[in-house]
């Protein structure tokens, strides 16, 4: 009975015609609104300019720009707001709006990708170092070296312009560069009258000892969970033993070898001989993190950070930890390899103002940001003469230890690198937790990433 | 809230007589305004539409195109099977789906047992029944998410719950999410403690609703708690329970959110669903059309899981009204 209301009060209900029109007006509007959603992909292929000649200018004295950077420090100041407020001291034209992306890496990158094959996205953003031959090969960053000279990408690390480099061009410029340590307990090592292991047989003796006195549980946290950290770890004992992942020009795998068996097998046996702990195949960075700062373990693997946390408030070895460059293999020529990782700045394909972007970029890239970076926030800087002067290697234990150790990449010359990598790590992880052995898992991980260079994976 | 089963039926609304005229105008009145609503519901169905017809159609093309994503957009081409040869051809994916079946048939099983069960006590709870029930929801209205990262401290090698719990029992440290069998009972267990009380809910629903004349009968004819039960409760019960296993079939087969935050699909890809796995492959390997494929496999799989259930079940309650 309710529909007869309207009509018992004609003079204060609307006419059926206004209450048409109302809805009519609503109609149009959603239909505006919706189609305002789905359209902007479609349209944005008139303004994209990637295949164009363009010499936009390599720098802007005004303009505004966003930049995506997820969280760089999870305490304290924060080092983005740090650097533009810098910036905007330098260039107080030149306005940066700092858009916070998501702390996980994959969630980072498929907001990005969205967002940027939907036409839109920030005009900078911080992307991890193993993504340039994916947006490269989907068109999801420009080519930096399309505007900036050989002489900039000059004043990096070495390697680190290569990591960025797809298909002879430059797409992301090196922010801020990580790469795995050993962090070891100066105490225990001490008292046993141990010098810090260079090889990773000595690092499994001097554990045994160790912990058969009691002195610790473990010998060797590190990273074996089932994600991209698996990878990460796996590369250094694959170099080491000297294999690699993927052939020259990356087309087909060259993991299925008698190195990565060594690498493998001898991962399995730091699980199953209780030098590290049976729950590896678990293990993130937190995991290992806090095994260690509770004292439970003499040696642990972790990027830059891991010196900073391990004497935090709330630590157990506070004062007894020491940072080393990595292990190697007996026989093979000391350190041991050290993978890269860290975080480049690329440049949005839609961006309307390359100029200020660039300019931004070459800042955050130079000396001031970098010292900055490197002295008040302990990163490791990629510009090569901040990286070796004299006060940013006695600002901090970690950044001294730099200059010894040597670098490794991921195979990450390739778009398809995902599933190259899923393919290691996966792999990995089921010998560690016992469902593989290391002869299947390699002979899995080839198939899976030989299936993967041909786009056929999934 | 009163379980009177033999509760009086609804009065009978008594209908005016209006004078035909009268009649005519309402009715033409009655299609304008009826007009009118589908106006005013329009903004709402398009978004209805625009969020749900448009990608499942939009996951349809993808699935059957050479997809190029791109910074300047989606690029579809070509009509393929390729991407579903990649799916079929795949090993994980064939272990995805194994996983995500037995994951489904598990759950699903053990929540409508143990959920009847909770019901039948939940009925015959009288003062504590609605403090029963709000205990029992807050597993169901905790957001996954929350409640797996929970789990994940229960899991917890170091210092969780259920390592004090089996080394105090004499069981050692067996490290959970770390071997195959263990991670998916593991998820198995948490999926189990969350949804349950859902079914429940749903069942007790059921049982309210049930004639209290059919009990009387029984009781006269002297029939046991048991035969009751088994007799008359569960075939009565029967339309309700196949509702609550529809809802978690469909909810238990797009299982994500658990994988995601306890194991990220590992150890291996032991606990990789079919969801985890489209979404690794849409979002992280950029391989929209495999991607596509596998949420449009997925969503295949489980509609014809669906009809075939109610087929039995149709079969099954039509013979039990011939018998």
């Amino acid at each position: 009975m309710r529909n007869v209301h309207v009509h018992r009060h004609p003079g204060r209900s609307l006419r059926p015609a206004s209450l048409r029109a109302a809805a009519l007006a609503a109609v149009a509007m959603t239909a505006v609104v919706l189609g305002g959603c789905s359209s902007s992909p479609g349209s944005s292929n008139a303004t994209s300019s990637s295949a164009a000649t363009v010499a936009a200018p390599g720098t802007a004295n005004s303009g505004n720009i966003t930049w995506w950077a997820s969280p760089i420090t999870s305490s304290g100041a924060d080092p983005r707001t740090v650097l533009v407020t810098a910036f905007e001291k330098a260039y107080p034209d030149i306005k940066v709006k700092l858009i916070s992306a998501p702390t996980d890496t994959d969630t980072n990158r498929a907001t990005l990708t969205t967002q940027i094959s939907g036409g839109a996205g920030p005009d900078v953003y911080m992307g991890d170092v193993i993504w340039p031959a994916q947006f490269a090969a989907h068109q999801l960053a420009d080519p930096l070296s399309k505007y900036l000279p050989a002489s900039y990408f000059g004043t990096f690390a070495p390697g680190l312009v290569a990591g960025a480099t797809y298909k002879g061009q430059v797409y992301g410029a090196p922010f801020f560069e990580d790469q795995g340590f050993l962090y070891y307990r100066k105490d225990l090592l001490a008292k046993n009258n141990m010098k810090v292991p260079t090889t990773w047989e000595e690092l499994m003796t001097d554990s045994r000892t160790i912990q058969s006195k009691g002195e610790a549980q473990y010998g060797y946290v590190f990273q074996g969970a089932s994600y991209e950290g698996a990878t990460c770890n796996f590369m250094e004992f694959l170099t080491d033993a000297g294999g690699a992942v993927l052939n020259k020009d990356s087309t087909s795998s060259a993991v299925n070898s008698a190195a990565a068996l060594k690498a493998l097998k001898f991962e399995q046996e730091l699980v199953t001989s209780g030098v590290s702990p049976k729950a590896e195949s678990t293990y993130q960075e937190l995991q290992s993190m806090n095994e260690f700062s509770a004292g439970k373990s003499v040696f642990l693997r972790n990027w830059d950070y891991g010196y900073s946390t391990s004497q935090a408030a709330g630590s157990a070895v506070v004062g007894k930890v020491g940072v080393a460059p990595m292990p190697t293999f007996g026989g093979e020529s000391t350190p041991g390899y050290s993978n890269i990782g860290g975080w480049n700045l690329y440049v949005n394909p839609h961006s309307q103002n390359v100029a200020a972007d660039l300019t931004f970029i070459k800042w955050m890239t130079g000396n001031d940001a970098q010292k900055i970076l490197a002295t008040q926030f302990s990163e490791i800087p990629t510009n090569q003469a901040v990286r070796t002067s004299a006060d940013v290697i006695k600002s901090n234990a970690v950044l001294a230890v730099v200059p010894q150790t040597k670098l490794v990449p991921r195979p990450a010359q390739t778009p398809f690198y995902p599933q190259v990598s899923t393919a290691i790590y996966t792999n990995v992880s089921a010998v560690l937790a016992g469902s593989k052995t290391p002869a299947t898992a390699l002979k899995d991980a080839d198939s899976a990433i030989n299936s993967a260079l041909s786009g056929g994976g999934l | 809230m009163s379980t009177d089963r033999a509760a009086t039926p609804p009065s009978l609304t008594s209908r005016r007589t209006l004078p035909p005229e009268t009649v005519r105008k309402k009715d033409v009145n009655r299609r304008r305004m009826a007009r009118l609503g589908w106006y005013f519901s329009t903004p709402a169905l398009l978004v209805v539409a625009a969020v749900t017809i448009f990608p499942v159609v939009f996951s349809l093309v993808m699935s059957f195109s050479n997809v190029q994503v791109l910074g300047s957009g989606f690029q579809l081409s070509g009509l393929t099977l390729g991407n579903f040869h990649t799916v079929f051809g795949s090993v994980k994916w064939r272990y995805a789906l194994g996983f995500t079946v037995l994951y489904t048939v598990v759950t699903v099983t053990v929540e409508v047992v143990l959920g009847t069960m909770i019901a039948l006590v939940l009925e015959h709870l009288r003062a504590l029944r609605g403090w029963m029930m709000a205990l029992l929801l807050i597993p169901w209205s905790l957001i996954t998410v929350i409640s797996a990262q929970l789990w994940n401290y229960i899991y917890d090698p170091t210092y969780g719950a259920a390592d004090a719990i089996f080394s105090a029992v004499g069981l050692g440290h067996p490290v959970i999410l770390g071997s195959n069998a263990s991670a998916v009972i593991a998820m198995m267990v948490a999926d189990i403690w969350k949804t349950t009380p859902f079914v429940a809910i749903i069942v007790l629903a059921g049982l309210v609703m049930l004639p209290g004349d059919v009990y009387e009968a029984a009781e006269v004819d002297g029939s046991n708690g048991w035969q009751t039960f088994w007799r008359i409760t569960l075939p009565l019960l029967r339309p309700t329970i196949a509702l609550a296993v529809l809802f978690r079939i469909l909810q238990a087969f797009g299982l994500f959110d658990l994988p995601f935050v306890l194991t990220q699909g590992g150890p291996g890809y032991a606990t990789t669903s079919l969801a985890v796995l489209g979404y690794q492959a849409m979002f992280t390997n950029l391989s929209f059309g495999p991607g596509a494929a596998v949420a449009v496999t997925t969503a295949a799989l489980v509609v014809i899981g669906c009809i075939l259930f109610l087929r039995v079940f149709r079969a099954q309650v039509n013979e039990g009204e011939e018998s």
